[in-house]
């Protein structure tokens, strides 16, 4: 494509034309990012509630338990064996350890982990079913039978 | 008493009918079957009961004594006497497990053991029965500590396995538990003082594991050697050292000894390690094999072959084969075709290999 020695305004012209693809595409990108920018943003909000709200009911749920079972034992110290009385203060120290103001730390679904083991076990030790609608359960679906 | 010389027949003394489905498992109370106590065996199935069998002393054929109903709502998939003979474990599709004790001509459910969030797969005490362990289909293994009055505690939630948690058994002599998985690995976990209990070791398949679900695992009488089965089609044969286990320093690692392979051409469903050192294997190919340890084997590299194989043991898949601990080399299999067979294994005088 000869260019050497036309005048400047000429170029522009046929630049832009055979530019026509690449310049639509552009075009469209930009809009389609910005479009997204702001649906993105409002689903992430969504998410976030979401999440957020069952974060916290799940982990106000533990704190619930723990300070009834706290007044217990402050009531009769040898309501539970100590073996209970030890888990519920482990699963008090891993409630406080949670990162709930940052929800990018890591360790948030080791530490939730652990405390759902730690409130399966006292829960089956004091022969209890504490549960609330819409705690998860780690079990999937189905009815294999081997 | 060699067993590489000698030839064997698995002679089958007794039919067990009664259960109305499938029997899953089998379990000889301990301390039974010798010195003019009877042999008693408990059976459970898909019936949803637990059947007790006591073997008279003067006909010598088993009779059922006790039906235990009632009490778990679906299959009964496992159960285990406790080592003094005094309480039964049954686990449960139901999630539950229950304990039995013997009160007087009966057993009474003395306790429920409620946690696994679906079937419950297996139950295993420890040597000195003071801790019982049960794994599901909810990948987790629980151990709990049996404290007085029949009162249990829950110690721990073990999470770990990926699948299905199949069997777990406790180590004979030390308190380390074993457990086997549909994610094909097994398991070993050991306190770390004060209940803190963890994986110390997966074997898998990198280890030269199963490629499979690993269905049983069982221990010889010394506890220094386990053997697994697999529906990868083998059985194999893991060693650790003795001394180590027993310092309790640390956990002795598990190794890779012997595949056996080529043998089973389907599912291996049980396997179980005799006081005398035979391998029985249960398999879905409906036959009982029999393996024992070739004498002329290196100290470190042991080999094992076929002693017998029993075709058409049962009419359908055998789910459990499990040796009399009394040495009466008596050997109890339970199948979906809903019987138990009670066998002998009679060592044949003379030379004569039977034909395989």
């Amino acid at each position: 494509m000869a260019a050497s020695s036309e005048p400047n305004s000429r170029e522009d012209i046929f630049d832009s034309s055979l530019n026509l693809e690449e310049t639509h595409l552009k075009e469209g990108y930009n809009e389609g990012y910005a479009d997204d920018l702001v649906s993105g943003e409002e689903e992430g909000r969504q998410v976030g509630l979401k999440t957020g709200f069952e974060v916290g009911e799940e982990l106000g749920f533990y704190r619930g338990c723990i300070d009834v079972w706290n007044s217990a034992i402050r009531v009769d110290s040898n309501c539970f064996s100590s073996r209970v009385v030890r888990s519920i203060k482990q699963m008090e120290e891993l409630l406080n350890k949670y990162p709930i103001s940052n929800p990018e730390d890591e360790s948030v679904s080791d530490v939730m982990d652990s405390l759902r083991l730690k409130f399966r076990a006292i829960c089956a030790t004091l022969n209890v079913k504490l549960e609330y609608n819409g705690y998860p359960k780690s079990s999937d679906g189905g009815n294999i039978q081997f | 008493m060699s067993l590489v010389d000698e030839s064997f027949e698995l002679k089958e003394l007794q039919v067990l009918e009664g259960h109305a489905d499938r029997v899953w498992s089998v379990a000889w109370k301990p301390a039974t079957g010798f010195d003019g106590v009877p042999a008693v065996l408990a059976s459970c199935s898909g019936d949803k009961t637990v059947r007790v069998w006591e073997q008279s002393p003067s006909s010598g054929s088993f009779q059922c004594k006790a039906v235990l109903e009632e009490t778990h709502t679906r299959t009964v998939r496992s159960c285990a006497w406790s080592p003094s003979g005094k309480l039964l474990a049954t686990a449960s599709f139901d999630a539950t497990t229950a304990v039995w004790e013997h009160v007087g001509d009966d057993y009474e459910c003395v306790s429920t053991l409620e946690g696994h969030e679906n079937e419950v797969k297996s139950i295993s005490w420890n040597a000195s029965g003071s801790l019982l362990a049960t794994c599901g289909r909810d990948k987790s293994v629980w151990i709990w500590e049996v404290l007085p009055g029949n009162e249990f505690e829950c110690v721990s939630v073990l999470q770990g396995h990926t699948q299905d948690v199949k069997m777990v058994q406790w180590h004979p002599n030390m308190d380390i538990l074993f457990s086997c998985s549909y994610d094909n690995t097994i398991k070993v976990w050991a306190e770390d003082g004060d209940d803190d209990w963890h994986c110390v070791q997966t074997l898998a398949e990198a280890n030269n594991g199963h490629t499979s679900t690993v269905w049983a695992l069982s221990f010889n009488a010394t506890g220094d050697k386990m053997a697994t089965c697999s529906d990868d089609l083998t059985l194999k044969i893991w060693g650790s050292d003795l001394l180590t286990i027993q310092s309790g320093n640390g956990s002795a690692p598990w190794k890779h000894i012997c595949t056996l392979s080529g043998y089973h051409d389907r599912t291996i469903f049980s396997v179980h390690w005799s006081r005398e050192g035979i391998i029985a294997s249960g398999a879905a190919d409906d036959a009982i094999r029999l393996f024992a340890e070739d004498g002329d084997g290196l100290v470190d590299e042991p080999k094992y072959h076929l002693l017998l194989k029993k075709d058409k043991a049962h009419d359908m898949d055998v789910n459990s084969v499990q040796w009399s601990s009394a040495g009466n080399r008596l050997l109890a299999s339970a199948s979906d075709d809903g019987t138990i067979k009670i066998w002998e294994l009679i060592s044949l005088a003379g030379d004569q290999k039977p034909p395989l």
